[in-house]
């Protein structure tokens, strides 16, 4: 961790105020850029990713005390998620949920589920597991999922694999599947 | 989406297109309860939810729009005065309660003697 996010840290957990308030500027400065991508993965939303973290910062700022024994920053990531952005993640669809079929807590599951692996790896980690987990697929099923990362549609990646939009939707998923089982052995390599 | 029946594969495609479009409140919408049962009930949807929300991370986390900062930190300073507003209107409310509770209790102890 940096001198500056240490003591921006420190400064977040002191007792006074005003010294509080002062710390917060560098810290976002610090932080934003890892946070907005760490919500992102559950938003998919750029607007959606600010009204959140801009909820977490106010959280910390007045209660910074699970903060307190951090000293790495992937320590300070997964804190950050567990006692601030996942409370808040979980809120931003509650609202709409009383027009929905799904439960309160299924809801909760797909907004902001409990900790695993992309919940505590790093953006270049997570890179680095999905570029080793893509070259282990077939050839077919890697297009799918790379066509799909580039952002074409369903529609779009049947034409260009030749097939329809239900063989592309059950590609994907079992794709999706065996990348799971990939990234379990992964968990336990490590 | 319009399709109502759909099943897993397709709920799970679905959920990932949502995801990385930006608009997953429209696919929760989109769910009707025998979906929504399907998808509560299926360790496959979650584990494909688990790799789309890895594979959206890494895809477009970076591709996405990264506002200023600079505007960023006024918009949580401004929430942050907001806070400390509203919790010394509370602290002062509650000081006032506590002040016209003694007055009030004071009062009655001389009517009575």
């Amino acid at each position: 961790m940096n001198r500056r996010l240490r003591n921006a840290l420190k400064g977040l957990t002191a007792p006074d105020i005003e010294r509080r308030r002062r710390a917060m500027e560098p810290f976002v400065r610090a932080t934003f850029d890892v946070f907005i991508r760490y919500l992102y993965r559950y938003l998919g939303n750029e607007v959606e990713c600010e009204d959140v973290l801009e909820d977490v910062y106010a959280d910390i700022w007045e209660n910074a005390d699970r903060l307190r024994n951090v000293t790495t920053e992937k320590q300070l990531l997964t804190t950050v998620y567990l006692y601030y952005m996942r409370k808040r993640l979980r809120q931003v669809y509650n609202r709409m949920n009383r027009n929905l079929h799904l439960s309160q807590r299924d809801l909760e599951n797909i907004i902001a589920p409990e900790l695993g692996v992309i919940e505590t790896a790093s953006q270049s980690e997570l890179q680095q597991i999905v570029r080793r987990m893509l070259n282990r697929l077939k050839a077919r099923e890697r297009r799918a999922i790379e066509l799909w990362m580039e952002g074409f549609s369903n529609r779009a990646i049947a034409n260009e694999l030749k097939t329809t939009v239900g063989a592309v939707k059950m590609l994907e998923f079992r794709t999706m599947l065996k990348l799971k089982k990939m990234l379990r052995d992964y968990c336990y390599e490590d | 989406m319009l399709d109502t029946n759909r099943e897993i594969q397709e709920l799970a495609a679905d959920y990932a297109g949502a995801l990385r479009d930006g608009c997953i409140p429209a696919f929760l919408k989109s769910l009707t309860r025998e979906e929504a049962k399907r998808i509560a009930s299926s360790r496959q949807f979650q584990d494909a939810a688990e790799v789309t929300r890895l594979l959206n991370g890494v895809g477009f986390a970076d591709k996405a729009l990264i506002p200023n900062v600079d505007l960023f930190i006024s918009r949580v300073n401004a929430e942050i005065s907001s806070r400390l507003k509203k919790a010394r209107a509370s602290s002062r409310g509650r000081r006032k309660a506590v002040a016209r509770h003694a007055a009030g209790t004071e009062k009655r102890a001389e009517k009575s003697v």
